[in-house]
């Protein structure tokens, strides 16, 4: 001890006492990160740690996974069935039966007055993979509604579309250590550094081993695209434009992986013809993107001609009306350049969900379980066969998505809605039109770890759900990573895992006594490994277990019980990579090369509303802040709403730093509070989507023509001065949380 | 353009890390050690993994704390009372962190790591990313910057902190402090120019980063570092630069200079940034590249170049110090005056200190004293506690002043107790309560001389107290302050307010008394002159040398001239007209009810500008902290939400007002 100390001073370093940690899955975002939860002798949790020995994220978290583990007890979360007549009367605390039967019955009476489909039910990304598969059942088998659909609309959808347009089924073809094999990575509306830290981790883990170029299009300055070795600030929605002209100059310049193209792919010469008009010529589709001629030509070269190359992207290539065909296109890039199912050579979608995955593969929202299509008779006959019903029962094609139902709801044709976890009344765009959809339902039950969630507001009966490690069961990851959630406490109060209440659901409908629904997550994870089996199915999980998936800590699928032991990591490694042979799942194998033709349908800055307004994620928050608004050590980063401008659009405006400011659209207004940087262009600004009564009372949301996601981030919004006492009060006024 | 490669050569693609990141606690070493339970299959990145020792730091200082100290090696640290010795090998060597600034994305998984393992509320942090940014768009760079305790050589803290709750260990060269030990005055929050010790107004007592030397015992890097997601944060052996790092600066833009403390803190940033840099939080300072590529701070002018009044914002936290100061010089001056004044011959204070006024005097100067002493004391974290605040004599100037002023106080008590055999009415009063003459107990002479010889201890109190006083301020994490100006606004208050108070008493006394008072008034009025001139030129000096300043002292000088621009300028107005007025009053020697509403004239302004003065250096001093981020650490953003009430909620990490 220096400067002379004589008596020593205590050292007092919190300690956790762990007696047993927990294996789970992290439940915020898709990455797919390894948690333990340390609980106490009591059973109490009382610290968490991430999991050093999981291939994902090697041991690290980012703040959000840090802290989960104190979500458990949180401030909003509900504590037992609530009951009512009308929106607007006060909730009535109920018992589960009552809630229960009540919901059954107005469901059967909804149906029986208007129609099988008049009643919706629209789940999420965030539950277990055996509680969407339960749901599936449930709704396809019991209920027998054909307008179902995920929250996962909102932000996978278009992913998915693209992939099953490209290669014929879902399922993203590359993983995380494609990052230690390629020689240039290309992001489109990507910034991992924010909305997925740890797989951006991963990414900076490869460039310090072996430093590669990455190309980063945002229109924003985003910390990726600042670390980028080539940025494209595009501007909004024209990623197309920039993806055809690249294609352009790969086949005006012969730089095309011709061999590949002519074995693995259909539709060559339509592409070709399509993409060296010369509308695609740099020099003319610089004026639509916004990318110099120069750059679109130095990308197109350095991507093709890398030995290997990737591509990922985000929400601001789903986000848009052209989302499908931006995967699709991006996939043609990849097909084009003969990076397909290689090492560092693949199209790897950045997933938003812990579980959108698990939704798409397992849920039966646009389909049946296990990829399968309610198009196909074999299908259908294949899952009536397994669970026992009349095939008949089903319908023979996809009914609404989650962004038909509303207006659907706005028109008549729905009257009664079942939301399970997720929270319209923030996260769907155009909130006005969205509230007064909400008004207009007979009958709306809230399925919800949270009491407070914002859309409970016009519900007639509320079930408080159990949250993460509050149950058991899957999450898929982004690289196709079946991963496990240990069961670690009680469920809270008197919530009940979704689970347990799917299958008491069921036991009130007539099928329900038919269909079998195990007791156990587990039960229903065999269920969907015996669904999965099939010599050329790539979802195939029929050789894990939860044990082997522990041991593993995740195992990536295709990974068949016919294939036991061929793998490496002990025997526990799936496929990392689809695709590796060039066989795709469409009916003669090959690829699909999609023509992209661009139709700029967006909402463009006018004089009216001069400014883009783009909206997006911040690290600390996820979705709807019902579960990060609460946790201090998370919310604190961003306590309230808050808008990026540019300071010289701001001057002229006489807007000032730290100022409120009201925006209006054609839609509506919001108020919130003005962080000027250069982030972000002169014309536009960005707004996290997390906050309630915010961004989308703006947004547009146009919707792309397959997969029916909402194009968030491209409308345009005008700037106007307000009051600022007045402005503070209507801020604070609307955080409830 | 290939597709050479084959389906058959993808399984179990073994990945070549060319980085050597051998642990200097092997994992087998590490797992039996007691401090810290490793992961399972704990990562390479999570352990320390120096691999060379320096003999000495860029400042020449030895980098082995044992060589350093003398102090024993293979000592327990004591961690949570754990006798365990710890199993690193270079336990005794100083530890320091490197900052990749280049590569931090501002992702807050440090911080939370952090405040996840101290268990810290929201609204404490001893680990805070914030940023600076520059350039225009798309040619735009920001910056982050994750900053904890520098375990520094110099520490600032562990030398201010009056209650030596602070200590450098000779174990990884940490320097920790014990809350327990602490009673809140927050004085180490003021010294340390990194914002390291974080005052919680809740529990009332600072507590800061401990290093993480349990982890460290066990060959694991602090928590903050493992979790770090950037690859920007590391921690080692100080001057030891990472595997794949090739820089060791000592400071980057929005870093204070390093002199003051020498942190253990090392950087590497080679990134091209534009010329200024610019902060997202409240504070008006951006920074400026010079020459030799790095940045100095220099003034933002955020809020614009009007001026404002903001009387309201004048009151602060530190409202108890603006009185307590005031009222100390006051009464020091007081008494200094009388006593110092009769002991030197001066006629009328002789006359003075034989009245019967003289005690009454010295019990108004112990009652002002004490109400500011009770308030000081308040003021702390944990009152209850203030006698902790003489145990660090050694080092604290704050423990010095405190033990000036208590001596002052002290001896000024048994000054006025041995002066009261010597007064008239006390005289009476005793003889007409005890019935007994005074002098049976003590003579008149003798208690005289006693309290002639307390009058000179508490003369020589005066002189310790007031110079540590001022060396309390004159601090080099806050520029505005480190000013000689401290010096002559608290010696020219000492000598206006005492003027004031003791001539005040005396030449009030004189006229009820219906005597002479021109000789005293005339000289008293001198001594308020030179006072309020001394602080005037002070205070000119301070304008000029702040208005050219290249620091965070130009910056709070810019808010005092916009934000307090219109109190400012009254201030100084006020100030120079007194001047004028008392030196007319002093030069003209009038007597009589003009003058002496003249003087009341006087009094009155010389309060105001005292008030006004004090509570404007206190509310404007701007520490050289690091840059916060727009919610985070920026004060704009938590006077706002306190302002509005989000601060009610705890979520939002802001302490809301005390009621």
């Amino acid at each position: 001890m220096l400067f002379g100390r004589k008596n020593r001073k205590p050292i007092v370093i919190p300690e956790k006492k762990v007696a047993e940690w927990k294996y789970t899955t992290c439940n915020y975002c898709s990455t797919g990160c390894s948690i333990e939860i340390g609980l106490s002798e009591e059973g109490k949790v009382v610290t968490s740690r991430g999991h050093a020995g999981a291939d994902v994220n090697r041991g690290k978290l980012c703040i959000k996974g840090l802290l989960e583990h104190e979500l458990f007890e949180s401030p909003g979360r509900g504590t037992r069935p609530l009951i009512r007549d009308k929106f607007h009367e006060a909730f009535q605390p109920t018992s589960w039966d009552a809630a229960m039967d009540r919901t059954a019955d107005k469901i059967k009476e909804i149906q029986s007055k208007y129609g099988r489909d008049s009643f919706a039910i629209v789940s999420t990304g965030q539950l277990l993979t055996e509680e969407f598969y339960t749901l599936g059942k449930l709704v396809r088998g019991c209920i027998g509604t054909n307008n179902y659909d995920g929250n996962t609309t909102l932000c996978m959808a278009s992913a998915v579309s693209g992939y099953k347009r490209s290669f014929g089924s879902d399922g993203a073809p590359g993983c995380y250590e494609d990052f230690e094999h390629t020689e240039c990575l290309m992001a489109f509306g990507s910034n991992l550094p924010e909305q997925h830290p740890i797989i951006y981790w991963r990414l900076k883990e490869a460039k310090e081993k072996r430093n590669f170029p990455l190309i980063v299009v945002d229109p924003r300055v985003t910390m990726l695209a600042q670390f980028a070795d080539v940025h494209l600030p595009i501007t909004p929605g024209t990623d197309c434009v920039l993806i055809n002209s690249m294609l352009h100059v790969i086949f005006k310049e012969g730089l095309e992986d011709r061999a590949y193209l002519e074995a693995h792919t259909n539709n060559l010469a339509e592409l070709e013809a399509l993409v060296t008009q010369d509308k695609w010529a740099p020099e003319n589709a610089q004026k639509e993107c916004g990318i110099d001629e120069d750059r679109i030509r130095m990308v197109a070269r350095l991507y093709a001609k890398a030995g290997s190359a990737m591509s990922i992207w985000t929400m601001g290539i789903n986000q848009s009306t052209h989302g499908s065909d931006g995967v699709a296109n991006i996939n043609n890039l990849n097909l084009v350049t003969g990076n397909m199912g290689k090492p560092g050579g693949t199209s790897l979608s950045i997933t938003g969900q812990c579980n959108a995955m698990g939704t798409r593969e397992w849920s039966s929202c646009s389909g049946l379980p296990g990829y399968r299509m309610l198009e196909k008779p074999e299908h259908r006959d294949e899952i009536a066969n397994y669970w026992g019903v009349d095939p008949e029962f089903f319908p023979k094609q996809r009914g609404l998505t989650e962004t038909d139902i509303f207006p659907a709801i706005e028109t008549g044709e729905i009257k009664g809605l079942w939301l399970v976890a997720t929270n319209p009344m923030t996260s769907m765009p155009n909130t006005p039109r969205i509230r007064k959809a909400m008004e207009k339902l007979e009958f709306l039950v809230v399925q919800d770890c949270y009491e407070d969630v914002e859309t409970n507001q016009y519900s007639h009966v509320y079930f408080p759900a159990a949250v993460w490690a509050e149950k058991e069961g899957c999450h898929t990851n982004t690289e196709r990573r079946v991963n496990l959630v240990r069961n670690a406490l009680p469920a809270y109060a008197e919530s009940k895992p979704d689970f347990w209440i799917f299958n008491q659901m069921a036991k009130r409908f007539d099928h329900g006594k038919v269909i079998k629904f195990p007791e156990t997550p587990e039960g229903a994870f065999e269920e969907m490994k015996e669904l999965s089996v099939g010599t050329s199915r790539t979802l195939d999980i029929s050789g894990m277990s939860y044990e082997k998936i522990e041991q593993a800590r995740g195992i990536q699928w295709p990974y068949r019980a016919s294939e036991d032991g061929r793998k490496g990591q002990e025997g526990l490694r799936g496929d990392p990579r689809l695709y590796t042979d060039g066989v795709f799942q469409t009916p003669n194998g090959k690829a699909n090369l999609i023509c992209v033709d661009f139709v700029n349908n967006n909402e463009q800055p006018c004089d009216e509303y001069p400014f883009w307004l783009n909206s997006g994620r911040v690290v600390e928050h996820f979705h709807t802040r019902t579960r990060t608004g609460k946790i201090g050590n998370c919310n604190k980063f961003s306590p309230t709403p808050y808008m990026e401008m540019n300071p010289d659009a701001a001057e002229e405006l006489g807007i000032k730093h730290s100022e409120y400011v009201r925006l209006t659209s054609r839609r509506g207004d919001a108020v919130v509070m003005v962080q000027l940087t250069h982030r972000v262009a002169r014309n536009a600004v960005f707004i996290p989507f997390h906050f309630h009564d915010c961004v989308n009372r703006l947004t547009l949301g146009l919707l792309d023509p397959y997969s029916r996601q909402p194009a968030f981030k491209q409308c345009s919004a005008r700037i106007e001065k307000i009051d600022q006492k007045e402005a503070a009060r209507l801020n604070a006024d609307r955080r409830a949380f | 353009m290939n597709s050479e490669f084959k389906p058959e050569n993808l399984k179990d693609v073994e990945i070549f890390d060319p980085r050597d990141m051998t642990p200097v606690v092997p994992l087998e070493k590490a797992e039996s050690a007691s401090h810290w339970e490793v992961r399972t299959q704990e990562q390479p990145y999570a352990f320390l993994s120096d691999k060379k020792v320096d003999e000495k730091n860029r400042y020449g200082q030895l980098i082995d704390l044992v060589d350093l100290t003398g102090l024993p090696a293979e000592r327990s640290m004591y961690i949570n009372e754990n006798p365990d010795v710890g199993v690193n090998p270079n336990r005794n060597k100083q530890h320091g962190f490197f900052f990749t600034a280049d590569n931090c994305i501002g992702c807050h998984a440090c911080e939370a790591a952090c405040s996840e393992k101290n268990e810290n509320p929201a609204h404490l942090a001893f680990r805070s990313v914030g940023y600076v940014e520059g350039g225009s768009y798309p040619d735009y760079k920001r910056m982050n910057i994750s900053m904890a305790c520098n375990h520094c050589d110099n520490p600032v803290c562990l030398k201010g902190c009056p209650t030596r709750a602070y200590t450098k260990h000779a174990e990884y060269g940490a320097v920790l402090q014990d809350p327990e030990t602490c009673f809140g005055c927050g004085y180490c929050t003021w010294v340390c120019p990194y914002n390291a010790p974080q005052l919680d107004p809740v529990k009332g007592q600072v507590s800061k980063c401990n290093m993480c030397v349990d982890r460290l015992e066990v060959g694991l890097k602090p928590a903050c570092v493992s979790a770090c997601v950037g690859n920007a944060l590391d921690f080692g052996v100080v001057e030891n630069v990472p595997e794949n790092r090739e820089q060791a600066k000592c400071s980057i833009p929005g870093f204070p200079t390093p002199e003051i403390t020498h942190p253990n803190i090392r950087f590497q940033q080679t990134k091209t940034l534009p010329n200024e840099m610019m902060r997202t939080d409240s504070m008006p300072v951006k920074y400026r590249k010079e020459e030799d590529g790095s940045f100095i701070p220099m003034v933002d002018q955020k809020k614009g170049k009007e001026k404002h009044w903001n009387f309201a914002k004048l009151s602060s936290r530190e409202n108890p110090l603006v009185l307590f100061t005031l009222a100390m010089q006051g009464v020091m001056g007081a008494f200094a005056l009388t006593f110092l004044g009769s002991l030197l011959g001066v006629g009328f204070l002789e006359a003075f200190r034989a009245s019967s006024v003289y005690v009454p005097l010295l019990i108004v100067c112990l009652v002002i004293g004490a109400a500011g002493n009770f308030m000081s004391a308040m003021h702390l974290g944990k009152p209850h506690r203030f006698y902790r605040g003489f145990n660090n004599l050694r080092h604290s100037p704050m423990s010095r002043e405190i033990l000036g002023v208590a001596g002052f106080m002290a001896t000024l008590g048994f000054h006025t107790l041995f002066s009261l055999p010597a007064n008239g009415v006390f005289q009476s009063l005793y003889s007409g309560l005890i019935g007994a003459d005074i002098s049976a107990l003590i003579s008149v002479e003798t208690a005289t001389s006693i309290a002639d010889g307390f009058g000179v201890l508490c003369l020589a109190f005066i002189a310790f107290g007031l110079y540590y006083m001022t060396r309390c301020y004159r601090i080099e994490a806050r520029p505005f302050w480190n000013h000689y100006q401290v010096n002559t606004a608290f010696v020219g208050n000492l000598i206006s307010l005492g003027g004031l108070l003791g001539g005040g008493t005396l030449v009030v006394s004189l006229v009820i008394a219906g005597v002479d008072y021109q000789a005293a008034l005339v000289s008293c009025g001198a001594l308020v002159c030179l006072g309020i001139a001394l602080e005037g030129l002070g205070l000119l000096g301070h304008h000029r040398d702040m208005s050219s300043a290249n620091h965070e002292g130009a910056a709070s000088h810019y808010i005092q001239c916009t934000t307090f621009g219109k109190t400012y300028i009254l201030r100084n107005v006020l100030l120079m007209v007194n001047l004028v007025l008392a030196s007319a009053l002093t030069l003209s020697a009038a007597t009589g009810v003009v003058a002496l509403a003249g003087w009341l004239m006087v009094a009155l302004v010389l309060v105001m500008t005292c008030l006004i003065g004090r509570a404007l250096f206190y509310v404007l001093v701007i520490p050289t902290t690091m840059p916060g981020a727009f919610f985070w650490k920026n004060k704009g953003f938590e006077e706002h939400a306190r302002d509005i009430g989000l601060a009610e909620m705890p979520q939002v990490g802001v302490v809301p007002h005390v009621h």
